[in-house]
This record gives C-alpha cells, sequence and structure tokens, in this order.
C-alpha cells in the first residue's frame, strides 16, 4: 500500500501544490503587470493561503463527487471499508459515513486540545514567578494568542465530533442528511489547522485571539495564517450546522416528536442555529481586517478614515453567541449522562429543552458586554447589562432540573457521572463569576483583568471540556466495543477536578489583585507579594490538567486493544444507539425504529422509549 | 432505613447546611479575591457590589452543591441494587419558582448596577482636567492649567478628577487597580473616566488591553498628595514648562 493511497497525504500534497501555485501566480501576475516590488509577501501569501486550501480539498477528495456529477457521472454512496486497502485507512481519507466522520472530528479534536493545551503549559510555565524566564514578550503574545485559537480550534471540532456521531445514532437515521457535505466540512479544518500553526513561522501575532484593530492592521505577517485558517473553520461550521438542522428536523422516526428527541438533540439544534446564523459575522469582520492590511481599505484603522470600535461589535456579535455554540452541547452530554446514573427521568425535559433555545436566542443580545470599557456610548451599557444578566435565568433551570434529576435516584459514581458531576460544579463557578461580570459597577474594576481569564476558563472547561471528557468516557464502549481502564479514568478525574477548581480560583484571586490579562510579566508585588504564590499554584494546576487529560489518552489507546468486551448496552441507557450493536455496524440500524415512549422513563415499570422492526424472516 | 425523596428531614438538613456553607463560603472567598485599598470614591462603591455579588455567589453556590453533595451521600446506590429511582418527571411549581426567583434576583442586580454605575460616573463640580495620551509603550499627561506635560500622573487628594484621554497608534485602557475604574483609550476618539482620589500614596497606572510587544510594561506612576503639595508640583511643572519654552525661544533668538 502506497502513502498517497491515504486521501490526508494527496491532501497535503495538494495544499502545497496549490500554495507554490498560488505564489506563482501573483509573482508572474506582477512580473507581467510591471508591478514593483514583484515580491509583496502578505498579498502573495493570502492568495497562495486561498490556492493552497482548495488544493487540500481536491486532492484529498472532498469535491470530486460533485465535480462528477456536473459532467454527468453518477456516484452512488460507497458503503464499508475502501476496498483493496485496510480498513483503518478510511479514518485518513474522504469517507461518508457519519460514525467516521465523527471520529475523524473527535481524534482531531483531542489533538488540537493537546497542541492548545501544550502552548498553555508553555506561558504558564513563564508565568510561574515573575521576571522573564525562557520565552520574551513576542513567543508569550504570540503562543497566547494561539492557544486561544487553538483551544478554540478544539472545541467546535470536538463539538462537531459528538453531533456527527450521536445526533443520527440517537434519532435512528441511517446517516446525516447530507454526507458528502459532511465529509466536505470535515475536511476543510485540516487546511484550517495547518495555516493556523504556520502562523508561528511568520512572525507570530501579537494581538490576542480577539486581535482587536489597529493593533492587529499593524501585526506581524502572522496574523494573515490565523485570519484566514479561522475563516475557513467558519465554513466548516455553517456547513456542518446545516446539516445537523436538516438531520434533526427532516429525519426522525415515527413517533418522534422533537419533544421526545434524546435532550442532547436539542441542544446540537440550538447551537447550530446560532453557528448557521452568526458565522458570517465573524468570517466577515476577518475578511474586512485581511482586506484592510492587504488592500489597504481603511475599515478599522482611524488614521485610514475607519472606527476600531466597528470590529468589537462585528467581532462579538458572533463571538458571543458562539460561547454559547461552545457550551450548550456539553451542557447537552450533562443532561444526557445524569440520568443513566441516577436511574431517573431527566427532571423537566421540555425546561431543559426550551431554555437552551433561550440561552441560544438571548446570546444575540449581550454581545455589547465585552465592551461596558470600550468607550462605545455610555448607556448602551444599561441594555447589555440586563440582558447579560437575563442569561442567567436559563441557566439557573438547567441547574436547578439537573439537582431535580439526582434527588431520590440511586447513584452509581462510574468515570463519565464522575466527569458530569464535575462538570456542573466547574460550570458552576464559571456561571456565577459571570454576574459580578456582567454588573457594569463591578466590571470596570474585573475588565480584561485576568478574573475574566478565571470566569472565561470555567464556564469553558464546565461547559465543553468537562462534559467532552464525560462523552468521550461515556460512548468509549460503543464506539470501540471495549471499556475503558475504570481505576485509570477514576484517577484522571480525582486529579484534573480538584486541580481545575485550584487553577480556576488561582486565577480570579491574582485578577483581583490588580493583575492584567495577556501580560508577559507582571508585578510581583502585587497582592502584597502573594501574588507569585498564586501563579505558581496556576501553573502547577494546568500541569496536572495536561498530565491528567495524557492519562486518558493512554487509557484510550490501551483499553481500544485491551479492554474488556463492553457489550451492547453497559450503562443500561434507553437511549436508541444502546440498543444496536457495538461497535456500531456500518448500516447501523437493521431496520427502522420507532418511538413509543419517552426517552428518560427510568423506573417506570413495563416502559420502553423505542421499537426496532423485527428483522425480515425473524418472525 | 431508606426515607422517600421528599421527607421532609432532607429538606431541613439541607436548608442548614446551605446557611453555614453560605456563610463558610462568603468568608472564604473575601480570602481569596484581596482587593488592593480602597484609593478612589469610587472603589467603595464598586467594591460594595462585588461584595453583594460574593454574598449571592457563596448562596447559589452552596444551594446548588449542597444539594449535589446530598444527593451524592443519601441516594447512592446501595452494593447490590440494581433497581431504579424514584419516578418523578418533573414539576411545573418548581420549574416556575426557579425561574421566576432568579428573575428577580438578576433584576435586582441590574437595579443596582445601574444605580451604582450613574453614582460612579456622574461629573462633579471643581473637576481637574488632565489630558492623557497613551501610546505605545507609554503614557504623557498635559495638565491644561499649567500648560505642561508629565510623564507622571499627580492628583491632589479628595479632588474630583477627570481624564481626558486618546490614544495614538493602538487601543489602550486605562487601569488603576486601586482607583477600581477603567475606561478604554481609542485613537481617533476621546473618552472619559472620572475618580475622585481619597487616600494620599503612590500607585501605578496600568495598560488594561492588549498593546502589543510590552504591553506588560506599559505603566505610569500616579501619585495622589496634598493639596499644597500638589500646588506647589504644579507652580513647579509650569516653571520648568516656561524655561524649557524661553530656553527654545531663546534658542531661536541666538540662531
Amino acid at each position: 500500500m502506497s502513502l498517497t493511497s491515504l486521501g490526508i497525504i494527496r491532501g497535503f500534497i495538494g495544499q502545497i501544490i496549490g500554495t507554490l501555485a498560488g505564489l506563482a501566480l501573483v509573482i508572474l501576475l506582477r512580473l507581467a503587470l510591471g508591478i514593483a516590488p514583484v515580491w509583496q509577501p502578505e498579498l502573495t501569501w493570502v492568495i497562495a493561503i486561498l490556492t493552497g486550501a482548495v488544493g487540500f480539498l481536491v486532492g484529498v477528495g472532498a469535491v470530486t463527487d460533485w465535480f462528477k456529477w456536473m459532467v454527468g457521472i453518477e456516484t452512488p454512496l460507497h458503503h464499508g471499508p475502501p476496498v483493496g486497502k485496510p480498513a483503518w485507512t478510511r479514518y485518513f481519507s474522504v469517507d461518508y459515513n457519519h460514525k467516521i466522520i465523527g471520529i475523524q472530528y473527535t481524534v482531531t479534536a483531542i489533538v488540537m486540545l493537546c497542541i492548545g493545551g501544550a502552548f498553555a503549559v508553555i506561558f504558564r510555565t513563564e508565568l510561574a514567578r515573575s521576571g522573564f524566564q525562557f520565552l520574551n514578550a513576542n513567543e508569550y503574545n504570540t503562543i497566547l494568542g494561539l492557544h486561544g485559537w487553538a483551544a478554540l480550534f478544539a472545541i467546535f471540532i470536538g463539538i462537531g465530533g459528538l453531533a456527527n456521531y450521536l445526533v443520527p445514532l440517537m434519532i435512528g437515521a441511517d446517516d446525516m442528511a447530507f454526507p458528502r457535505l459532511n465529509a466536505f466540512a470535515y475536511w476543510i479544518n485540516v487546511p484550517a489547522i495547518v495555516y493556523l500553526l504556520m502562523s508561528l513561522f511568520f512572525g507570530g501575532w501579537d494581538a490576542g485571539w480577539t486581535i482587536y484593530p489597529p493593533l492587529s492592521i499593524k501585526a506581524p505577517m502572522g496574523i494573515q495564517f490565523v485570519l484566514l485558517a479561522v475563516f475557513l473553520l467558519g465554513f466548516s461550521s455553517i456547513l456542518g450546522s446545516l446539516n445537523l438542522i436538516a438531520t434533526m428536523l427532516m429525519m426522525r422516526p415515527k413517533g418522534m416528536s422533537l419533544f421526545r428527541m434524546p435532550i442532547f438533540c436539542w441542544a446540537v439544534l440550538s447551537a447550530s442555529l446560532i453557528q448557521l446564523t452568526a458565522t458570517q459575522f465573524i468570517a466577515q469582520v476577518f475578511l474586512m481586517v485581511s482586506f484592510e492590511r492587504t488592500l489597504g481599505m481603511g475599515f478599522f484603522d482611524p488614521a485610514a478614515g475607519g472606527t476600531p470600535i466597528l470590529f468589537q461589535h462585528l467581532f462579538w456579535f458572533y463571538s458571543h453567541p458562539a460561547v454559547y455554540v461552545w457550551v450548550l452541547p456539553g451542557l447537552g452530554v450533562i443532561s444526557e449522562i445524569l440520568p443513566v446514573f441516577a436511574r431517573k427521568p431527566l427532571f423537566g425535559y421540555r425546561w431543559i429543552a426550551l431554555s437552551s433555545l433561550a440561552i441560544a436566542l438571548v446570546g444575540f443580545l449581550v454581545w455589547g458586554h465585552h465592551m461596558f470599557t470600550s468607550g462605545y456610548a455610555p448607556y448602551l451599557r444599561v441594555p447589555f447589562m440586563l440582558a447579560t444578566l437575563l442569561v442567567a435565568v436559563p441557566t439557573g433551570v438547567k441547574f436547578f432540573s439537573w439537582l431535580g434529576t439526582l434527588w431520590g435516584g440511586k447513584l452509581s459514581f462510574e468515570t463519565p457521572m464522575l466527569f458530569t458531576l464535575g462538570a456542573i460544579s466547574v460550570f458552576l463557578i464559571g456561571g456565577l463569576s459571570g454576574p459580578p461580570l456582567a454588573t457594569v459597577t463591578s466590571d470596570l474594576n474585573l475588565h480584561d483583568s485576568y478574573f475574566v481569564v478565571g470566569h472565561f476558563h470555567a464556564t469553558i472547561f464546565g461547559g465543553f471540556t468537562f462534559p467532552f471528557v464525560a462523552a468521550l468516557y461515556f460512548w468509549y464502549p460503543k464506539v470501540t466495543g471495549r471499556m475503558y481502564n475504570e481505576g485509570l479514568g477514576k484517577l484522571h478525574f480525582w486529579i484534573m477536578t480538584p486541580a481545575f477548581w485550584m487553577m480556576s480560583l488561582g486565577q480570579m484571586s491574582v485578577g483581583v489583585m490588580g493583575m492584567r490579562r495577556r501580560i508577559a510579566d507582571y508585578d510581583p508585588l502585587l497582592g502584597n507579594g502573594h501574588i507569585q504564590a498564586v501563579q505558581m499554584v496556576v501553573t502547577l494546576s494546568a500541569f496536572l490538567i495536561a498530565f491528567s487529560i495524557l492519562l486518558m489518552i493512554f487509557n484510550f489507546f490501551h483499553s481500544a486493544e485491551m479492554g474488556r468486551v463492553a457489550g451492547n448496552n453497559p450503562w443500561r441507557s434507553r437511549s436508541p444507539e444502546w440498543q444496536i450493536p457495538s461497535p456500531v455496524p456500518e448500516h447501523s440500524f437493521a431496520n427502522p425504529i420507532q418511538v413509543v415512549g419517552e426517552p428518560y422513563d427510568y423506573g417506570l415499570p413495563g416502559s420502553t422509549y423505542i421499537t426496532m422492526a423485527p428483522v425480515a424472516g425473524d418472525d | 432505613m431508606h426515607r422517600s425523596s421528599n421527607d421532609r428531614q432532607h429538606f431541613i438538613r439541607v436548608g442548614v447546611l446551605i446557611i453555614i456553607s453560605t456563610i463558610l463560603m462568603t468568608w472564604m472567598l473575601k480570602l481569596a479575591l484581596p482587593l488592593p485599598t480602597k484609593a478612589s470614591a469610587q472603589a467603595f462603591t464598586v467594591d460594595r457590589v462585588l461584595d453583594v455579588h460574593i454574598v449571592l455567589i457563596s448562596f447559589f453556590f452552596s444551594l446548588v452543591v449542597v444539594f449535589m453533595l446530598y444527593s451524592l451521600v443519601v441516594f447512592r446506590r446501595r452494593a447490590g441494587d440494581t433497581g431504579e429511582g424514584e419516578h418523578f418527571e418533573g414539576n411545573t411549581a418548581l420549574e416556575i419558582v426557579w425561574t421566576v426567583v432568579p428573575l428577580i434576583v438578576v433584576l435586582f442586580l441590574g437595579y443596582l448596577g445601574v444605580r451604582t454605575l450613574n453614582t460612579i460616573v456622574a461629573p462633579q463640580p471643581d473637576e481637574i482636567t488632565v489630558d492623557v495620551k497613551g501610546f505605545q509603550w507609554a503614557w504623557t499627561f498635559d495638565y491644561p492649567e499649567g500648560g505642561f506635560t508629565s510623564p507622571e500622573l499627580v492628583l491632589p487628594v479628595n479632588q474630583p478628577a477627570v481624564m481626558e484621554m486618546t490614544a495614538t497608534d493602538v487601543l489602550h485602557s486605562f487601569w488603576v487597580p486601586e482607583f477600581r475604574v477603567k475606561q478604554d483609550l481609542v485613537p481617533g476618539q476621546t473618552t472619559h473616566v472620572r475618580f475622585t482620589p481619597v487616600e494620599v500614596g503612590e500607585y501605578k497606572l496600568r495598560c488594561a488591553e492588549l498593546c502589543g510587544l510590552t504591553h506588560w510594561n506599559m505603566l505610569a506612576t500616579v501619585r495622589v498628595v496634598p493639596q499644597d503639595e500638589y500646588d506647589a508640583w504644579m507652580t513647579e511643572q509650569a516653571a520648568k514648562a516656561d524655561t524649557a519654552v524661553a530656553g527654545v525661544v531663546d534658542e531661536h533668538v541666538s540662531d
């Protein structure tokens, strides 16, 4: 078997060819037209990035079927492993099965989580002590921004993984509505990741993940790679969410009304509505920065007639709702897992479902809380403060409903349940540290301090990372057919969770002392000199979290070979995906399913959620 | 002996634990969040609002965590028990309560926010105006009254001050943690921040908006001094500025 039979290798070759073609195109055009200088690096690279991305998609084969259709060649969906190649190669090539795509997304997300986490560990080591240890200010700023975007890539891609794998299984569908679009939406992430990381080698950039102009207009060229990487990632978001919405609205089985979907689907539906309608804003505003840098259009730099605050409005109009894209699916995972280990119905199903929708909708009205100190018209602070505080209400509904689910149950504490409870505790820290930032008066002090860093990380770890880890442990036996090692899983939990609590509290503490966010070095005298000790605690916690994640990855690799066979339904769940074999066969459901009851009626004698039509000839 | 989940005993115990936990949490959070000295009149208002938040955070944190931990202990599955939990699917009255009560709490926070915001941003009579310029990576302070520019911000104690601020290159942000207020400096635009220093001392102005390479080190000294010292400093600086101007004029003449 040659290497080029792997789609991803062909993709990278295509990307290199596309990039070189783009570089050559601009240089030759400038030569031909007599424009000096012939080598204008930034403009040339922008074109090369775009042609390189196209080259990747062509090379990997994500657009092959569409081109064939254009010339009238029919391409029936191929099922099963590729002909004449080992089965594992399908994970590295274009495959239209949603379970393969889901695993591709999830593994990519874990890789990005490690990369993003590694950047964090690097600069947290620098911050363990005051003074410059081994990074200079430019390296610090670049790694800081890269940590942000690498971690955000991990989150978007991780959500794509959970949603792609689980949603069709949960609604008993054979696949996603648009399998080819699904593969395209995954593969476009790969060149995006390559460009994001390439920014390191083109001068880096010093404007953080929020890239506020005018600083981002003046930043080194590395920022162009980030701008376009995010643009490509946005493509994936829009197409993926479109696919998920279509799948959930059109492909549910008989009897599954919206209020009888597994609750995770509601969370994905709410998040997808945001992704489908808001991603365009960040795509637009990042393109505007790119245009301003390469073509000199004065959108944001006042020296060229622009206004810096316009960027912030456009950026946050997407980026605040995006926070709910990151956390809603995770909160859905919490609601999905709790009833299984409590052996009780999900308390207030409809309230939880609608609270996701409410958070998604109110989320569109709160972007201005990132801008209380920005210098926009002062009266705007009041409506944005009120709208932001309102988000606490549907979020509270979720917390209280989770407590209602636990109350009176028969709780057991396997690793997925532990991480679910950990997620609740961490998201609680994130949620409760929100109101002091939403209230303008206290925000005027805390804004842009390390307190915000603490709040944000607690929100995202509680809303994404902990539930994501819970989901990995929970569905691992479904995906692999084997059980992970329970002892190692519990060890992972008992390292990561207390470490995270310490980190969170430490970050908020140094913020209150007066430490600003995004600084390469800090004043050792803050907090009457206590800041150094707290910084050390935060750094050590970061190391512990990183170590525990490696433990998880080891566990998963080890158990894939050595784990005991899990069986179809080790958790005694009622959800459709647990009623079929593990690992899930190529065609998930041998026969269509029908919904005949409520999804979470644990403890109601004689109730069932779904029935499967008997296999033909089985009677 | 197993109790039903709606036994009143459970709720009495949880209630008592929540009260104890709220008090402990409030005390611990105050320890874990050590605010610097309050050196402006605004700081007292801002910290009062934060105090209200800390009490509410402690209460809601305790409410959720105590209920959760209590459930984990009391409703844990006993060894060998493979039965299911109690079957109840929800409670509309409860859902309405825990929608409406938080709604009232956040509306109260909103009201508190608006009231206190109005207090701390209100213009005062007899304000000292200083024109602040931020640029990569330093600050200057123009005193229009004295007609001079200073690299440090000097203000008389107990006298309201307003900063008229602008940036010449990228965004910056004015933050003296001891004053508790913050405002971005925006190129092409003038922004304001008001405060009344109430404690004599030396503080640091720290740029709070990422502004590039040495953002971490974009600092300036802020000195709050008694009125007479301030007057003396103003006279001295103005005189220096005059000599400097005179010097420039002299040079031109001698050319």
